[in-house]
């Protein structure tokens, strides 16, 4: 096993084992008592397994979890990006289908392999993003009678 | 700058408004939502689903309304969201359950108070009963307090949850009979309850009168005692505590209504108190009501108003001691 | 055999176009993410209150019956389970749609669908005094042990690490406590105001599974035409038919446990799919293939939740008890027509008990037929590029999570769980497991409390919590099934150190 993963996954349980210690701590610490007896049980039981899955990442001994490349990094992040903004910015600031059919169309263009210089595949990709939205809002406004944020537009 | 924005919108209506009073003449311009507390098939769903089932006829509102369940707590979720989250527009209603929410804002840990809402109108009122299984030994409230006062603290029996209907008529029997007993509550609401009744899990229950009376249709219970002033309708033949000689008024009797957040505009509300009532009194509603076993009591917003305002200050005394 | 004689009324003009119109409506439904059966259910409520009663119940058994299965489809093909039921689809059924096997993992499951679901509904029909007795024999204390079972469960149903396999349960088992405590009313770890109402589970269904799909497929970067698209081969219906009777094993696991599971009031449902995937796995010789794409899996999983309809609904209508939401739900569309379940409906409503009843049992049959006839659609629609897939899937989940109740908090915490879900997978945790914490958690707390409180005014906590047959038994299959994660584990060990020496 190479060093990025094992530095990896000290990092991973590490936040794993903070968790469970402030849960726990939570749990202990917390009134009312009897609203906390379930917590108190599981928390235990957590904090160990997370300590030990640590203290196992630390000495290198993990055997599942093939941690992150940097390639799959340098590719997750700018549609996590996106992802982000459009769930908790976006979809509520100009609504839900403006938001959806903008955050839509930019994760097609940024993951779609064919050509950017060619005019068809921006062509395609509208229309894509146009059936989408189309089948979307059929599927849950009309028949679904969801009534979603709408800001900007409809 | 959505506050900002808002604020404006304030303002803007604070100066025009006269204007502001006609923009409600036309409400409602679309589909109105109503939350529940409770989970989709509960008994307050049920009847929230048939009571609203005509607002979109033209002599009522003239616009559908949507159920929008949000369970959880025994009802404090969906409160705490109404009290604090949903917009006072208008387009946002909520049922409501008394005395479940006056009791849970007594208790504490809740985000709404009485003065949280504004009533719109009642429309059921669901007593609670004390049933036993079948095969029981217990055939009076007489003889579940002698047991009672037998075995101290033994007397096993369920209910809904804590600060519930159920569990006041709980402690209104423990304090009346001056017996200590001890009261389950489960989760899962009515149905949780009245399986450990049927199952022998426990020796008695508490229950919602149209929940036992199904029960009792079905051969799987007895029921003992009404929590009522009076005698009910679907059950001539049970009597109330009262008449067994237990001093327990109608305090935990479950009062069922439309309300809306507090900054919902003041004509918005007069619409509402003016038609919701006329809404309940149709009579294909009134028809599904009585099938499915629901008791109807229809009151006015003034009427519900000083119910609220009554049932606050005999659960207070209650729970003081709690 | 009452029922035979109620057959023809199935088959009115009206009651049969009923039972079609809920049949297509259900699938459609129940594959839409976010929509779960009750909520499905309870959407066709109001329709329920032109029809005449016998009607109005074809149309929710039928919309009931084939929500549960139409919520296999998005969870093969979009990694998006609809329902609880539906997770244990995901793992085999979504990974086949990965190697190209779409259609032919949606035959299957819609196949094994209709044999559990027409065995369940059978069941109902001749056994349901016995059945009605077997529902009321657990308690609290039962139901507390049932589910300390499912989370042993956890343990074993990832078996590349048992340890990370019971941490990630335990991760669940502790975001279930997050908001109100349901008795008490007691706030419980708030850190959030989107977390007040607790965690919704099926905004966290979607993205704990939906959510890590999606950022896999932007980590694999743009890539050429051909490369990563999903695919969906043609595959012969007789094909599938082979594949099914092939596998008895898994079908006759998936059905027995569906059809016992099912019929616990509160539990059953949610996890019927789950138990059955992981008994066939532990019973096949072909364990270690479970999880990669292979057929047993979507068999044991789908005929399991199908085979739990049946059963489910034998305490509402023998007991007039709703054992699960969407009983309650049909309770309600009972009600409405003023017809009592329990005995009164089965003396005086003949007509209503057994048409319900049997437009079940052909509605199994129509589902599969439909559900066959979309696994050749997906067929025709062949290709999906993965970038096109990848932001339907964001588009539905952040949809679909906002539908459940018409809350952004839920869009949230799904987007939250989803984003840390991913990360906790590159490090070996799974989601699964994670998800049956989550479900089971509120069950085990609120039957652990109501039981330790009769405990405590009766016979005291260990008789109570120990003692009785079904106790016992429950008890040895926890230790039985701990006993085998271990000694599953220690194997591993031994299997990967003798790897790290010939590396």
């Amino acid at each position: 096993m190479t060093t990025l993963p094992r530095l990896q996954h000290m990092i991973g349980s590490g936040i794993v084992a903070a968790v469970g210690i402030w849960v726990t701590y939570v749990s202990y610490t917390q009134q009312p008592s009897e609203a906390f007896l379930f917590p108190r049980l599981i928390s235990t039981v957590f904090v160990v397994l997370a300590l030990w899955t640590f203290a196992k990442a630390c000495l290198g001994w993990t055997k599942v979890g093939g941690g992150i490349t940097a390639t799959q990094f340098k590719n997750l992040v700018p549609g996590l990006l996106v992802a982000l903004v459009y769930i908790f910015w976006a979809a509520k600031g100009l609504g839900f289908y403006t938001a959806t059919a903008i955050a839509f169309f930019i994760l097609l263009s940024l993951y779609d392999p064919a050509s950017h210089k060619e005019l068809k595949t921006w062509g395609k990709r509208i229309l894509i993003t146009a059936v989408f939205m189309i089948v979307m809002y059929g599927l849950f406004a009309k028949l679904l009678t969801v009534y979603t944020p709408r800001e900007v537009f409809f | 700058m959505k506050k900002l924005l808002a604020g404006a919108a304030i303002a803007l209506t604070a100066m025009t408004g006269a204007s502001f009073a006609d923009g409600h003449a036309n409400y409602p311009e679309r589909p109105i939502m109503m939350m529940v507390s409770y989970g989709a098939g509960g008994a307050t769903d049920f009847q929230a689903r048939i009571v609203t089932m005509t607002a979109g006829n033209e002599d009522a509102l003239g616009m559908p309304i949507a159920i929008l369940n949000k369970p959880g707590a025994g009802g404090r979720v969906g409160w705490n969201w109404l009290a604090g989250q949903a917009e006072a527009d208008g387009y946002t209603l909520g049922a409501y359950n008394i005395p479940h929410f006056i009791a849970q804002s007594i208790k504490g840990g809740v985000e709404y108070s009485r003065d949280s809402f504004e009533p719109i109108a009642n429309w059921g009122a669901d007593p609670a009963v004390f049933v036993v299984s079948k095969d029981s030994e217990f055939n009076s409230m007489t003889d579940v307090v002698d047991f009672a006062k037998a075995n101290p603290g033994k007397l096993t029996f369920s209910g809904a949850g804590l600060f519930v209907g159920h569990h006041i008529a709980a402690l209104q029997l423990e304090k009346a009979a001056g017996v200590k007993m001890a009261y389950i509550p489960t989760k899962g609401g009515g149905a949780a309850a009245m399986k450990a009744v049927i199952a022998n899990e426990v020796m008695g229950g508490v229950n919602n009168l149209s929940d036992a009376f199904r029960a009792r249709e079905a051969g799987n219970v007895k029921i003992l005692g009404v929590f009522d002033l009076e005698r009910n309708a679907f059950m001539e033949d049970v009597p109330t505590l009262m008449e067994q000689g237990f001093d327990v008024d109608n305090a935990s009797v479950n009062f069922r209504g439309i309300m809306v957040p507090k900054g919902t505009p003041q004509g918005i509300i007069d619409k509402l108190a003016e038609t919701v009532p006329t809404m309940f009194e149709n009579s294909r509603v009134a028809g599904k009501m009585k099938a499915g076993g629901s008791p109807m009591h229809i009151m006015n917003r003034q009427e519900v108003l000083d119910m609220w305002e009554a049932r606050e200050t005999t659960l207070k005394e209650l729970l003081a001691g709690l | 055999m009452e029922f035979l004689y109620y057959f023809g009324d199935v088959f009115t003009p009206i009651n049969f176009g009923l039972l079609l119109l809920g049949t297509i409506g259900g699938l459609i439904l129940g594959a839409t993410p976010g929509l779960s059966p009750t909520m499905a259910v309870a959407l066709l409520i109001p329709f329920t209150f032109q029809l005449q009663a016998a009607q109005g119940l074809i149309l929710l058994g039928a919309a009931y019956t084939s929500t549960v299965a139409g919520g296999a489809v998005s969870a093969i093909l979009l990694k998006i389970p609809g329902a609880p039921a539906n997770i244990a689809t995901t793992l085999d059924g979504h990974t086949m749609a990965q190697k190209g096997e779409g259609a032919k993992a949606l035959q299957i499951s819609f196949l094994a669908s209709a044999v559990g679901g027409v065995f369940g509904v059978l069941l109902l029909i001749f056994l349901t005094p016995v059945l009605a007795k077997w529902a009321l024999a657990f308690g609290p204390s039962h139901l507390f042990w049932l589910a300390i079972l499912g989370v042993t469960v956890i343990g074993s149903l990832d078996s590349k690490s048992v340890v990370k396999g019971l941490l990630s349960g335990c991760i669940g088992l502790w975001l279930a406590t997050i908001g109100f405590d349901d008795i008490m009313g007691a706030q419980r770890f708030i850190f959030h105001p989107s977390l007040g109402g607790g965690i919704n589970i099926i905004a966290a269904l979607i993205g704990l599974f939906a959510i890590p799909q999606v950022i896999t497929m932007f980590a694999k970067g743009r890539k050429g035409d051909g490369a990563e698209v999903l695919k969906v081969q043609k595959h012969p219906i007789s094909g599938a038919f082979k594949e099914l009777f092939r596998n008895k094993r898994a079908m006759g696991i998936g059905t027995a446990v569906g059809s016992v599971i099912g019929l616990i009031p509160g539990v059953g449902g949610q996890i019927a799919g789950l138990v059955a995937y992981d008994q066939s796995k532990k019973f096949s010789p072909d364990r270690d293939k479970f999880g990669t794409g292979h057929p047993e899996g979507v068999i044991a999983a789908e005929s399991a939740n199908n085979a739990m309809v049946g059963p489910s609904l034998v305490p509402l209508l023998t007991l007039s008890i709703p054992g699960s939401p969407t009983a309650a739900v049909l309770l309600g569309g009972l009600l409405i027509h003023g017809i009592f379940p329990g005995t009164d409906l089965f003396d005086n409503h003949p007509d209503v008990a057994w048409t319900f009843i049997n437009s079940m049992l052909i509605g199994q049959i129509l589902m599969c037929i439909f559900g066959l006839y979309v696994a050749g659609l997906a067929a025709k629609v062949a290709q999906v590029p993965q970038s096109v897939m990848a932001a339907v899937v964001l588009g539905l989940a952040v949809f679909g999570s906002y539908s459940v109740q018409s809350s952004m908090g839920d869009v949230y915490v799904m987007a939250s769980l989803g984003v840390m879900m991913y990360f906790l997978e590159r490090f070996g945790f799974s989601a699964a497991p994670l998800v049956l914490g989550l479900i089971l958690g509120p069950i085990a707390e609120a039957n652990f409390i109501q039981g330790s409180m009769i405990a405590n005014a009766t016979d005291g906590l260990a008789p109570y919590f120990l003692g009785g047959p079904l106790n016992i038994f429950l008890i040895a299959v926890v230790i039985a099934s701990v006993a085998y994660s271990a000694y599953m584990e220690l194997r591993t060990k031994r299997y990967t150190s003798k790897e790290e020496i010939l590396a």
